[in-house]
């Protein structure tokens, strides 16, 4: 999976592209920590127009991002929701726990 | 080569990067002189023969790293001690190098088909020698690094399959429930490794109502068995006792919150089948739709995730609210993991869950319906192994109105092992609105021993009474609700609605087990704060009602009717009194034994006395 990052005034974008699966463990990692470190962002978007699959343990990453960003007081949000990762992401619930736009 | 650049390999003399034990083979001692120097030089051992007999005994003894080895010699000559050398049992490598005069090619082919991986001819340079020593030692030492990884990866695997042997056989005790050999259960489970990470549950509560557990963790093999463990234990326990079902979803959620890291969760559908009530209730977090099909195998009700799943909220965040639905018609309750709607054919295609409901149609009636989606997602896959564990839980759920339910009768209990008892309980409106009130008496009831083997009855009789007093007396609820088409949702939605507003009243609960004549009796009065009911207007309706005339509403007191001797409502309906019949009293027959032993009061007469205490 190749992460993009991209910012945007108040918060960084993470741009995914290809499988979200448990390979893409250091590489998630690595990108949201660098998009947490900077004192001006408040949100971290998380952009899912470009992933084509999604497993569990992906689903485990996006809440290990959500108890780290609620430790630094901000807060994450999931886009670009479609197909699969849409399916997979609502029978989760995860709607419950991230905000969701679009 | 410039002197510069010879001095490169001298740096290395004083430590090697791998210190070997050279054996070499020569019986001219100006050769062997020679070797032994340079070798020593660049901070080798050496160990010396002078024939290949000699050199075959040393090498077994000294187990050398590396072999330089004359081709003729007295005694027995190179070639034949390489041969015997290589037929030598080992799995360690050990170059050898032929340092011999004869130059022909068909003498150094000679010397590397018996075994030998090297030829230098006489005479040596020492300037060849030592980079070529110091080349076999860099692979030397690059080979028994490879080797000690193989070994300790053979070591490692074998544990590790000794630990799965393992694992799988306590795993297979712990998950096996006697309730997943229930008449109504059917149920498969496919693990992608030797583990599943999925978990099949299933036990009767007290009253007879079925509950059911399918939880699939996050991951597969034995991390993932390992955090649906403990689940287990818990499901069980609290069906055993009666708990409702939102209430073992929060335990169950609890108890993963507890253990589990931040990523790891556990999908699960509950599920409680009653089927006096005719009612089935599900919570379901994170897995796909539960189904009921009935007979013609027409989806009638799906159960779509409606929470996360266990072991991410926290206790306050969570939610046990379950989604109720009668059914009136026999049918089959499917529950199933992601394993099952995500299973791939060999184009990579998901099965998806309209294809399992396609698969449970096409099957010509509910016997033939579990069968038919276990070839269904065989053909499916295609040959093709499972990449997530594929499980499937099934219920047939009938339609038996006329359900009796048969007790054992119960043994006779010595007069002697028998005490009076009696408990009185009182809940507020506060405590109403959190503790689960039938599970908390029973479970003290349950600890008198004489009561122990009654608990199925008796959940179902309090049930009745305390539901009574509750959803009637003090949260005003009708029962005739519940005769309308989809009446019972809305009974239990207002339920809940008034439940969490409810400030005052008070529900008094009372057991008295006591003697009366020759039996052992359990009297249950309870007592709520409302402003009662009609009782003998509906006692007279009900007790009008024909067998086939049943309503929802009469059959709880009815079944109550059956099960105890007496009934009595009194005040203004808000005071319901009834009689339970243990079992007969008798006189110990072991007392006979006991006093032949010794004792000679009288038996018969001492618990007579006992018998007749005013209570």
């Amino acid at each position: 999976m190749q992460i993009k990052l991209e910012a945007a005034p108040n918060k960084a974008v993470l741009k995914l592209n290809g499988r979200f699966d448990f390979h893409s463990h250091r590489d998630f990692r690595t990108a949201y920590e660098d998009a947490m470190q900077e004192t001006g962002v408040h949100e971290i978007v998380i952009d899912f127009q470009d992933v084509d699959y999604l497993d569990s343990s992906a689903l485990g990453m996006l809440l290990l991002l959500r108890e780290k960003s609620e430790a630094v007081g901000k807060t994450v949000s999931l886009t670009g929701l479609q197909g699969m990762v849409k399916q997979v992401l609502e029978i989760a619930n995860f709607g419950k726990l991230f905000t969701v736009t679009g | 080569m410039s002197p510069g650049l010879q001095t490169t390999p001298a740096l290395g003399e004083e430590a090697p990067a791998f210190r070997m034990k050279i054996l070499i083979a020569d019986d001219t001692s100006t050769n062997v002189r020679l070797l032994e120097a340079v070798a020593r030089k660049l901070g080798h051992q050496v160990v010396v023969a002078t024939n290949g007999l000699e050199a075959l005994a040393a090498f077994k003894a000294e187990e050398p790293d590396l072999v330089f080895m004359d081709v003729m010699m007295p005694v027995m000559n190179g070639i034949e001690a390489v041969k015997a050398i290589r037929a030598l049992p080992t799995d360690k490598w050990t170059p050898i190098i032929f340092i011999s005069a004869l130059d022909e090619i068909q003498d150094i082919a000679q010397g590397l088909e018996a075994g030998g991986d090297d030829y230098l001819i006489k005479p040596i340079s020492p300037q060849l020698l030592r980079p070529k020593i110091n080349s076999y030692a860099r692979q030397i030492a690059l080979h028994r690094k490879v080797h000690g990884y193989a070994e300790e990866l053979t070591r490692w695997r074998e544990d590790s399959e000794e630990q799965t042997r393992l694992g799988a056989h306590v795993m297979s005790r712990l998950t096996d429930a006697a309730g997943l050999r229930d008449s109504m259960v059917r149920h498969f489970n496919i693990p992608a490794e030797t583990f599943s990470g999925d978990l099949l549950c299933a036990a009767r509560a007290p009253g007879e109502v079925l509950n059911v557990l399918l939880a699939d963790a996050s991951g597969h093999g034995l991390a993932a068995a390992l955090s649906a463990m403990p689940l287990t234990q818990a499901f069980y326990s609290m069906t055993a006792k009666g708990f409702p079902l939102p209430s073992i979803a929060e335990e169950l959620n609890r108890k993963l919150i507890a253990i589990l890291p931040t990523d790891r969760f556990v999908a699960a559908t509950l599920a409680s089948i009653d089927v006096r009530n005719q009612t089935v209730e599900v919570w379901n977090g994170g897995n796909p739709d539960a189904l009921f099909l009935n007979s013609q195998g027409e989806v009638a009700t799906r159960w779509a995730s409606r929470h996360p799943p266990l072991g991410i909220l926290s206790e306050k965040l969570f939610s046990g609210m379950t989604e109720t639905v009668v059914f009136n018609e026999p049918g089959d309750l499917i529950l199933s993991s992601d394993g099952l709607t995500e299973a791939e054919n060999q184009a990579g295609a998901w099965l998806g869950i309209e294809g399992v409901i396609d698969i449970l149609g096409q099957a010509q009636d509910s016997g033939a319906r579990f069968k038919h989606l276990l070839h269904g997602v065989d053909a499916h896959l295609q040959g093709k192994p499972g990449r997530d564990d594929i499980s499937c839980l099934m219920v047939s759920v009938p339609i038996d109105r006329r359900r009796q339910f048969r007790f054992a009768t119960p043994k006779s209990i010595a007069q002697s092992q028998f005490a009076e008892w009696r408990l009185d309980l009182s809940y507020n409106a506060q405590e109403l609105r959190y503790i689960d009130v039938v599970p908390a008496a029973l479970g003290l009831i349950n600890q008198i021993s004489a009561l122990k083997e009654h608990q199925g009855a008796l959940f179902l009789v309090l049930s009745e009474l305390f539901n009574n007093a509750l959803d009637h007396g003090l949260l005003g609820l009708d029962s005739a609700t519940k005769s309308w088409i989809g009446g019972f949702e809305i009974y239990l939605q207002q339920r809940a609605e008034r439940l969490a507003k409810l400030r005052d009243g008070r529900v008094e609960l009372s057991f008295l087990l006591h003697q009366d004549e020759s039996r052992a009796v359990f009297d249950i009065t309870v007592n709520d704060s409302g402003p009662g009911f009609d009782y003998p207007a509906r006692m007279e309706a009900s007790s009008a009602l024909s067998e086939t005339n049943e309503t929802a509403f009469g059959r709880g007191i009815a079944l109550v009717k059956t099960l105890c001797e007496q009934i009595v409502y009194s005040g203004t309906g808000n005071k319901v009194w009834c009689r339970y019949v243990v079992s007969d009293l008798v006189l110990d027959k072991n007392n006979d034994i006991d006093a032949s032993l010794g004792d000679k009061s009288s038996p018969a007469g001492g618990s007579e006395d006992q018998g007749s205490h005013p209570i």
